[in-house]
């Protein structure tokens, strides 16, 4: 029975992030490309996460926490990047099926260094 | 080890009396006088014993695997060599408490002194050869922070430099004769070799030992030709060239004469050499003297003739010349000392030392000119003063020694001639200083010094006159003592009165008397003469020319190795390598492929094997794109850690994954200074020959690591893996030889990353360097510097990332983890902090001053090491225990968790100073927004 479980959420895992990975690779777009990674690690790894926790859960040697702790980076990390990339590209007007938003704020001349400072 | 401590003392009180200056200037002084009171006090409990003729040795083992201690020897020369160089030396801290102004550190000037002092105390009280040498080279050095006191001086630090290059020279030959001189008597101990002087002159290699030896004695000395280094080291303070050319530094060298004298002397190389040496270097001396303008430069030179007057004196041999050596030695010691300080009270108070403006300082200061004038007297062998006595015997011992030369009146009138010009040089500092007219256009109007700075003179002259005089009674009893130490044996009669008859050293010495004061008469033209000559004559030319000649080869090697190319580096290195390790493979007659059964290829280890040759060769073919070929290697990084996953080596595989995301953005931060673009720079020979070496390499290293792999082979990891958990109490290996089997090289390996990461932030820190303000498209960069969900969500992350790294430094020494994966993780949890609030907001939460968490870190490694002393251990030894703990059950503490806790301080303190400080030169480039800018 759980190893049933477990199957069942490591294949769904594995194949929410197979279907990502074919949409960063076939989208038309650079912003739906983004949707790809973004879900593939959100519901994929998470899936993948909850079958670790439940196995190393049901082995007697205590509730295995380590996955929470994986799950919050990636929920803090993965918007992070996702957002970033999404800056950057529309700093650099790269093409888009649909119409860009406007401008935030004037792109200045001189304007300098966004990530290292 | 009561003779140890008279050594020790010196070197703690340097520390003391450094620090102490930072309560008040002249604290300093007090502390240092107190040392060296302590010192003597330790000292005078032994004086009786040696007195009485008893050699005290004392001994405590240092590398008994080479048959080496650290041993003391107190005989008569030793003590008094020991005697004057405290005493002379309480005398000099006196002194200079009034001479150093207030500009002059005085904490920096004692704590010199002091080192000095325990360095002098060291070579005199050595009872070990190569103990000897090692203080030997410390007076080489401490005298180098001497003579460079006056640092912003240019003539004092090429003065100091000078005689570091010179001494330090000398010192080398040295250790070569002195290790030679071990061999031959079998033992480093001076007891052995004074003993077996019979032994030591018979064997074969005699003559090249005793020359190396002889090197460092008179380079020390300041003999002829090495003579050169000492007047220029009369830039240091004059407190300085007191101690070091009357009583000390210079005495080193005829110290080594003398103590070397039973096991070396009495064979014609031995006389030669140093009659040649010292003749030369007293009549030289003597010369040069005369002509100088300088007060300094007249002692200087004279300082050197009394050398080589000493230096001949040990070189006839005989027992008599030895004693009067080490009278002379007595005697110059308190009277130049003693001249020295007036001197040195002279320019205090006119502001120059130059003789042609200094005249008829009788006037403004009587007492000083009448401290003066008896020094002096003494130096020019006036009878009644101390300097007569001895140069009496000197004399004497010429005439008995030229009586068996042929030319033997040569030497006579040498010697006489050396006479005559000492006291025509010892009349001018009388005469032209005290008297002579009135003073010529100085810089102030000269009076009395304080009371206190003529004390330490007024002794030293009291000594002169009591010496002189009543010889029989002050002297007799240290110099028989020190004598008979010297000669090993009974000390020959010898009669230490003012009357010896009508003899031919009378005659000499009152044909030197006369003839000086007719020479000094005469000196107008005599000057004119010398001043046309000046500069002709100078032993320096030639060491300037050597160290240029030294200077320019060294700069030859570098440019034609170093023409400010890395890749030229890198050829060069890659290609040593590649033949280096092609010469290895050319002898052997094994095959390439050794006897093991190769192992089937699995479908994840072929992949990951594609993968990184597809990331690899992608980096090559995309190198000029830079960022994109450092996403690459950054891959490459990557399938490394799996590959490491895959062989069950989980602590490797994090090791490896967090230096690859700090290198990565290590890498990114300075990618920024450099065009993102790089345009072809190289040739097509140029890249082939890249080519060919990196796939030599490549191949090379696949090479070996192929032939390696497919042999059978025991390596040492059985025993680890079975001694990890009894031994070292862990089940990780890996952490467990890092920090205990292992340990030694870890603290290295620390130490190494810590001075790395000071080293960079010493060349970064201001540095600020102008980025480009736009891409390779020309697009300006974004004004969002801190786009504010990266900001709220990484701080966010910051408790998380500094929880996980904990969890690894804590679980490391059982599971994969351990104090330098988490001391990277948490690196780089607070570096995005920085990425991503910038560094104005992260200082203020955050002290941006690492170097504490770097020494506590060595500290704490360190001291986990050390504490292992306590228990009666060898150095790091680790410990462990089982302890209970309510609640949590029980759990497993070892003395190595707090090692690993210094590697982590030291690796996060490292790690974040680099990236802090790399990221902080953008400071230029960057161009705050419009409302940051109104703010």
């Amino acid at each position: 029975m759980l190893d049933n479980l477990l199957a069942f959420l490591i294949l769904a895992g594995a194949a929410f992030t197979f279907i990502g990975s074919l949409g960063l690779a076939r989208l038309r777009d650079f912003y739906t490309r983004l949707h790809g990674p973004t879900k593939a690690t959100t519901l994929g790894v998470g899936s993948l996460l909850v079958a670790s926790a439940i196995h190393f859960s049901t082995r007697g040697e205590g509730i295995s926490l380590h996955e929470v702790l994986v799950t919050l980076f990636l929920f803090i990390t993965a918007p992070v990047s996702a957002h970033l990339l999404a800056k950057a590209a529309l700093h650099l007007r790269l093409a888009s099926l649909a119409p860009a938003p406007e401008e935030e704020a004037p792109a200045r001349q001189g304007d300098a260094s966004p990530e290292e400072r | 080890m009561s003779l140890g401590l008279v050594v020790l003392i010196p070197y703690l009180g340097a520390v003391l009396a450094a620090w102490v200056a930072r309560f008040g200037r002249l604290h300093s002084a007090w502390v240092a006088a107190l040392v060296a009171g302590l010192a003597l006090a330790w000292l005078l409990p032994h004086a009786p014993t040696t007195f009485a003729g008893a050699t005290v040795v004392q001994r405590l083992a240092w590398l008994p695997a080479v048959g080496l201690d650290l041993a003391f020897r107190l005989d008569g020369l030793a003590l008094l060599f020991a005697l004057l160089i405290l005493g002379i030396g309480l005398l000099i801290i006196l002194y200079a408490r009034y001479y150093l102004s207030e500009r002059d550190s005085m904490g920096r000037f004692y704590a010199y002194l002091l080192l000095f002092m325990g360095a002098m105390l060291g070579i005199v009280l050595s009872e070990n050869l190569i103990q000897l040498f090692l203080f030997w080279e410390l007076t080489s050095l401490a005298s180098f922070l001497l003579i460079s006191y006056w640092q912003g001086r240019e003539e004092a630090r090429n003065g100091a430099r000078m005689a570091l290059a010179v001494t330090g020279a000398g010192g080398l030959a040295m250790l070569g004769g002195f290790l030679l001189l071990g061999e031959i008597a079998g033992s480093y101990e001076l007891s052995v070799i004074l003993a077996s002087g019979d032994a030591i002159r018979a064997h074969p290699l005699y003559v090249p030992m005793l020359v190396l030896v002889l090197l460092g004695a008179l380079t020390k000395s300041a003999q002829f030709p090495f003579h050169f280094w000492l007047p220029h080291a009369m830039a240091a303070p004059t407190p300085v060239s007191a101690y070091l050319h009357s009583a000390t530094m210079v005495k080193a060298g005829v110290f080594l004469l003398a103590r070397l004298f039973p096991a070396l002397s009495g064979t014609p190389e031995w006389a030669w050499l140093l009659i040649l040496a010292g003749g030369f270097t007293l009549l030289l001396g003597a010369f040069f003297a005369l002509f100088k303008h300088d007060l300094k430069g007249l002692l200087a030179y004279s300082t050197i003739s009394h050398l080589g007057l000493i230096t001949l004196l040990f070189g006839m041999g005989t027992g008599l010349a030895a004693v009067a050596g080490v009278f002379h030695i007595i005697n110059h010691a308190i009277f130049k000392a003693g001249l020295f300080m007036a001197a040195g009270i002279i320019d205090h108070e006119c502001g120059t030392r130059d003789m042609r403006r200094i005249n008829g300082l009788w006037k403004y200061m009587p007492h000083t000119a009448t401290l003066a004038m008896v020094a002096a007297a003494s130096m020019a062998g006036v009878p009644l003063f101390n300097g007569f006595l001895s140069k009496e015997m000197f004399f004497a011992e010429s005439v008995h020694l030229s009586a068996g030369l042929t030319h033997g009146w040569l030497l006579l009138v040498a010697v006489v001639l050396a006479g005559v010009f000492a006291v025509a040089y010892s009349l001018r500092f009388i005469h032209d200083v005290f008297f002579n007219g009135e003073p010529v256009d100085l810089p102030r109007t000269p009076h009395e010094p304080p009371r206190w700075m003529k004390v330490p003179v007024e002794v030293l002259v009291a000594l002169c006159l009591l010496v002189g005089i009543l010889p029989a009674v002050t002297v007799e009893p240290v110099l028989a003592m020190a004598a008979a130490s010297v000669l090993q044996g009974p000390v020959p009669p010898h009669d230490l009165a003012l009357w010896h008859g009508f003899n031919p050293a009378l005659l000499m010495s009152i044909l030197a008397l006369a003839g000086g004061l007719l020479l000094y008469a005469a000196r107008k033209p005599l000057f004119v003469l010398a001043d046309r000559w000046q500069g002709r004559l100078d032993a320096r030319a030639l060491y300037q020319r050597l160290l240029q000649g030294l200077f320019a080869l060294a700069g030859g090697v570098t440019r034609a190795l170093d023409i400010g190319s890395l890749q030229r580096l890198i050829a060069l290195f890659v290609a040593s390598a590649v033949l280096l390790g092609a010469a290895g493979f050319l002898g052997g007659e094994a095959p390439l492929t050794g006897g093991r059964a190769l192992l089937p290829v699995d479908g994840v280890s072929l992949l990951a094997t594609l993968g990184l040759l597809a990331a690899s060769l992608g980096a090559v073919a995309l190198h000029r794109r830079r960022l994109a070929a450092l996403i690459l290697t950054g891959a490459v990084g990557l399938v490394v850690s799996l590959v490491f996953i895959k062989f069950s080596a989980p602590d490797l595989a994090l090791t490896q994954l967090s230096v690859e995301v700090v290198t990565v953005v290590l890498l990114l931060l300075a990618l920024y200074f450099l065009p993102q673009r790089t345009p072809a720079e190289s040739g097509l020979a140029r890249r082939g020959r890249d080519a060919l070496l990196a796939l030599a390499a490549g191949g090379g290293a696949a090479a070996l690591a192929w032939a390696v792999l497919t042999r059978p082979y025991e390596s040492i990891a059985p025993y680890f893996l079975a001694q990890s958990v009894p031994e070292g109490g862990g089940r990780n290996v890996v952490n467990v030889i890092l920090v205990d089997f292992r340990g030694f090289d870890t603290l290295g390996e620390i130490t190494v990353l810590a001075l790395a990461g000071l080293g960079i932030y010493a060349m970064l820190e201001r540095l600020q360097l102008p980025g480009p303000d736009r891409d390779a498209e020309g697009r300006p960069w974004d004004w969002d510097t801190h786009p504010a969900i990266m900001a709220s969500l990484t701080r966010l992350l910051l408790p998380l990332a500094l929880l996980t790294s904990v969890f690894i430094l804590l679980r490391g020494h059982n599971l994969p983890g351990g104090g330098f994966i988490a001391g990277l993780v948490t690196a780089v949890a607070l570096i995005m902090q920085y990425l991503a609030n910038g560094a104005a907001w992260t200082h203020a939460r955050l002290p941006p001053n690492l170097h504490p968490v770097i020494g506590w870190g060595l500290a704490v490694a360190t001291g986990t090491g050390l504490a292992s002393w306590a228990y009666d251990h060898p150095f790091l030894t680790s410990t462990f225990g089982h302890f209970d703990w309510p609640l949590v059950g029980e759990f497993e503490l070892a003395s190595a968790m707090v090692f690993d806790l210094g590697v982590y301080l030291v690796v996060v303190g490292s790690t974040l100073l680099i990236l802090i400080y790399l990221g902080l030169m953008h400071g230029a480039s960057h161009v705050l927004r419009p409302d940051e800018e109104a703010r």
